[in-house]
C-alpha cells in the first residue's frame, strides 16, 4: 500500500469514525415507556429536541404542567352512571379508609405524592359511555413498596445503535473515492426521575470506533469516545425548597444552547462547541466533565446555570456560567404563550427567539504541579429563531489560550480563536427534515514560527427521514476546506433506539 | 288514560334530554369518534376539519377520551377549556400542522362545546 493511499485511507477512516462520535445523548425510549408518549413529543427527528423536549430536559426529566397531587382530589370519573357511582365506604369514589394505628394522613400524602411522581399515564379513562374500562393506570397498580421507595416500576433502560457508511474524495490526493462501512456504535442509557425530586441520566458507551492518536478539528474524535461512562449525573430539584436545582456528576457543562447531538446532522458537532486549539491543549466546551452545577428557571423564560469543573489530573478548578432567555413559544415550564385566537394571524404568533450566552475559564498543564500551564477562556453567544417550518441557529464564539503546548518549557504562542456557525433547518414533513450549515474556525497565534495559523470552512447539507419515530435515516454531504486539505465526504447512516 | 300518556311523554322527554346532554360516541379503539349526527350544523365544518387534520398525528380516540374524562390520556394533564386553548396554540405553531388561525379557532370552539355537552 503506497503512502498516499495509506494517508487517504486514514483520512477516510477518521471521517467515518467521527460519524459515530459518541455525543451526549438525551433521546431515549425509556422516557417513552415511562410516560407512554411518542418520541415526537420531545423530538423533531430524534435525537434533535423540539421545544417541549427542552422543557423536559430543563426540568430534570419531569413532566411539568400536569396536575399535582393536591389538585387531584377529584378522581377521574367515568361518564357512565355505573362508573359515576362512588365506591362503598368512600366519600369520593377512590378514597380508602385506613383503620388501626399509624399516621393515616401522612401515608396518604406519601402515596399521593408518589403516585403523581410515578408517571403521567396513571389515569383511569372510559372508552365509551357504557363501557367503563381502565386503559392505563400504572400508578394505581404500582406496588406500595415501589411507590413509597420512589423507584421506577419500569427499569428505565434503553439502547441506541448507529451504523454509518462513509465515502470520501480528496482532490489533492490522486486516488478516487474510498469507502468505509465500519462506522458504528452502541450505547446504553438509563434516565428518569425519583418522585419528581431527583432526576438522573446515564449513558454508557458499550462499543464505539476507537480514536486514532492526535487531534484534528476536521476529523476529531471526542476524548470520551471509547467504552466508558459518557454521562452519569443526578439533578436535585428545588433544593431546600428554593428554585435552585443542584446537578452533580459527569455531564456536559451547560454552556451553549444545545447539547452535542441536539441537531439534525450526524457528523461533526457545531465548531464553536467542538474545536480544539493545538495538539496538546485539547479542551473543548462540549466535553462531558466532572461537574457541580447550580441552575434555575426565573420568571418562566430565563434560564441561568453556573458550575465548577474538576478536570482529572489537575488540581485547579474551572468555572463556567450560562444565561439564556426565550421569547415566544412554550416557556421553560411548559406553558404555551398566550395567543389571541380571535385576532388575525401575525408573524409573532409563530416566531420564537432564544438567545443564550456563556463563558468558561480553565487552566491545565501536562501534570498537576508542572509548569508552564495553559489558561484558556471561551465566550460565546447562541441564537435560535423558529418560524413555522423554519429553524435558524446562529452561533458565535471567541477563545483565548495562553499556552497551547504546556509540555514545552520554552515560551509557546498565545492563540486567539474565532468560531461561528449558521445552521438552517426546514421541516418538509413531520418525519422529513433538511438542513444546511456553515461552520467557521480561525486560530491565530502570536508567534507564526511556532504555531501555524489554522482555519476551517465547512459546508454541510443533511436530509433526515424517520420512517418510524425511533429510526432515523440520514444522508449528508460535507465540503470542508482547511489550511492543508479540501475534504469531500458523504455519509449515509441509520440510528435506531429501543 | 291521560295520566298514562302524560307519564309516557314525561319519561320520553326525560330520556331524550339525558341522551342529548352528551354527544354520543361510536366505534372502539382507533375507530372511536364522536357521532357526527349529534354535532350541530354550526360545528360540523370544524368537526370535519378536525377529522382530517388531527388524525395526521393521533387518533380521534385520544380526543374523545380527553373530552369524556377531562384528562389528556397521554400526558395526564387536565383537559379543560384552558388546556384546549393551549393545545390549539400548540397545534397552530406546530410545523406542518397545516392549520391556520381560523381553523384552530373553530376547532377550539368545537372542543369547548363538546366539553360543555359532556359536563351536562
Amino acid at each position: 500500500m503506497s503512502n498516499t493511499r495509506r494517508l487517504f485511507s486514514g483520512i477516510i477512516t477518521l471521517s467515518a469514525l467521527q460519524l459515530v462520535a459518541v455525543g451526549t445523548a438525551h433521546a431515549i425510549p425509556a422516557f417513552s415507556r415511562t410516560y407512554k408518549v411518542e418520541c415526537t413529543t420531545c423530538h423533531t427527528i430524534a435525537p434533535e429536541l423540539n421545544e417541549y423536549g427542552e422543557v423536559f430536559l430543563k426540568n430534570s426529566y419531569v413532566y411539568v404542567g400536569k396536575a399535582k397531587s393536591s389538585e387531584k382530589k377529584e378522581p377521574v370519573v367515568a361518564v357512565s352512571a355505573a362508573a359515576k357511582k362512588p365506591a362503598a365506604g368512600s366519600s369520593n369514589g377512590v378514597a380508602v379508609k385506613i383503620r388501626g394505628e399509624g399516621d393515616a394522613d401522612q401515608l396518604n400524602k406519601l402515596k399521593a405524592g408518589a403516585m403523581v411522581a410515578g408517571g403521567a399515564g396513571q389515569v383511569a379513562v372510559v372508552t365509551s359511555p357504557d363501557t367503563a374500562a381502565v386503559i392505563d393506570s400504572p400508578g394505581d397498580l404500582k406496588p406500595e413498596g415501589l411507590v413509597l421507595a420512589g423507584i421506577p416500576e419500569l427499569l428505565p433502560i434503553s439502547f441506541t445503535g448507529t451504523v454509518n457508511y462513509a465515502f470520501g474524495d480528496q482532490r489533492n490526493i490522486n486516488n478516487g473515492n474510498e469507502f468505509d462501512y465500519s462506522a458504528r456504535s452502541f450505547k446504553l442509557h438509563a434516565a428518569g426521575n425519583f418522585r419528581e425530586k431527583v432526576g438522573f441520566f446515564a449513558t454508557y458507551v458499550a462499543y464505539s470506533e476507537q480514536p486514532q492518536s492526535g487531534t484534528y478539528n476536521t476529523s476529531e474524535m471526542p476524548s470520551n469516545n471509547k467504552t466508558d461512562i459518557n454521562e452519569l449525573f443526578l439533578q436535585m430539584r428545588n433544593i431546600l425548597d428554593t428554585p435552585l436545582n443542584l446537578k452533580i456528576g459527569r455531564m456536559q457543562p451547560k454552556l451553549g444552547l444545545w447539547k452535542t447531538n441536539n441537531k439534525l446532522s450526524v457528523t461533526n458537532n457545531y465548531l464553536p462547541y467542538s474545536y480544539t486549539v493545538g495538539q496538546e491543549s485539547v479542551f473543548k466546551i462540549e466535553q462531558p466533565q466532572d461537574v457541580i452545577e447550580l441552575n434555575t428557571i426565573f420568571a418562566r423564560r430565563l434560564f441561568v446555570a453556573g458550575g465548577i469543573v474538576n478536570r482529572k489530573g489537575q488540581n485547579t478548578k474551572e468555572g463556567y456560567g450560562h444565561i439564556s432567555y426565550k421569547i415566544g413559544g412554550v416557556d421553560y415550564l411548559g406553558n404555551e404563550t398566550d395567543i389571541d385566537l380571535s385576532k388575525e394571524e401575525s408573524i409573532l404568533d409563530f416566531l420564537t427567539v432564544t438567545v443564550g450566552s456563556y463563558a468558561y475559564y480553565g487552566e491545565n498543564g501536562s501534570s498537576v504541579s508542572g509548569t508552564p500551564r495553559n489558561s484558556y477562556e471561551r465566550v460565546g453567544v447562541d441564537t435560535e429563531l423558529q418560524y413555522k417550518i423554519f429553524r435558524l441557529r446562529l452561533l458565535g464564539g471567541w477563545g483565548s489560550d495562553s499556552n497551547v503546548d504546556p509540555t514545552q518549557s520554552s515560551y509557546t504562542p498565545k492563540v486567539i480563536s474565532k468560531t461561528g456557525t449558521i445552521d438552517g433547518e426546514f421541516t418538509l414533513r413531520t418525519n422529513l427534515i433538511a438542513a444546511v450549515r456553515f461552520d467557521y474556525l480561525q486560530e491565530l497565534g502570536d508567534l507564526p514560527a511556532l504555531f501555524t495559523n489554522k482555519y476551517v470552512r465547512r459546508y454541510v447539507g443533511t436530509v433526515a427521514y424517520a420512517p418510524l419515530e425511533n429510526v432515523k435515516l440520514s444522508s449528508e454531504f460535507k465540503y470542508e476546506i482547511t489550511q492543508d486539505v479540501i475534504n469531500r465526504i458523504g455519509t449515509v447512516g441509520a440510528t435506531f433506539s429501543f | 288514560m291521560k295520566k298514562y300518556v302524560l307519564l309516557v311523554v314525561l319519561i320520553g322527554l326525560s330520556v331524550y334530554s339525558v341522551a342529548e346532554a352528551r354527544i354520543k360516541v361510536i366505534g372502539r379503539g382507533a375507530k372511536m369518534n364522536f357521532n357526527a349526527d349529534d354535532i350541530p350544523e354550526i360545528h360540523k365544518p370544524a368537526f370535519e376539519l378536525m377529522q382530517i387534520k388531527c388524525i395526521k398525528c393521533h387518533t380521534m380516540e385520544r380526543t374523545v377520551i380527553s373530552v369524556q374524562t377531562g384528562v389528556a390520556p397521554i400526558t395526564g394533564q387536565p383537559f379543560n377549556k384552558q388546556a384546549v386553548k393551549a393545545y390549539g396554540i400548540k397545534m397552530l405553531r406546530k410545523p406542518n400542522s397545516d392549520m391556520n388561525k381560523k381553523e384552530i379557532r373553530d376547532v377550539v370552539v368545537l372542543l369547548n362545546y363538546l366539553l360543555d355537552e359532556n359536563a351536562k
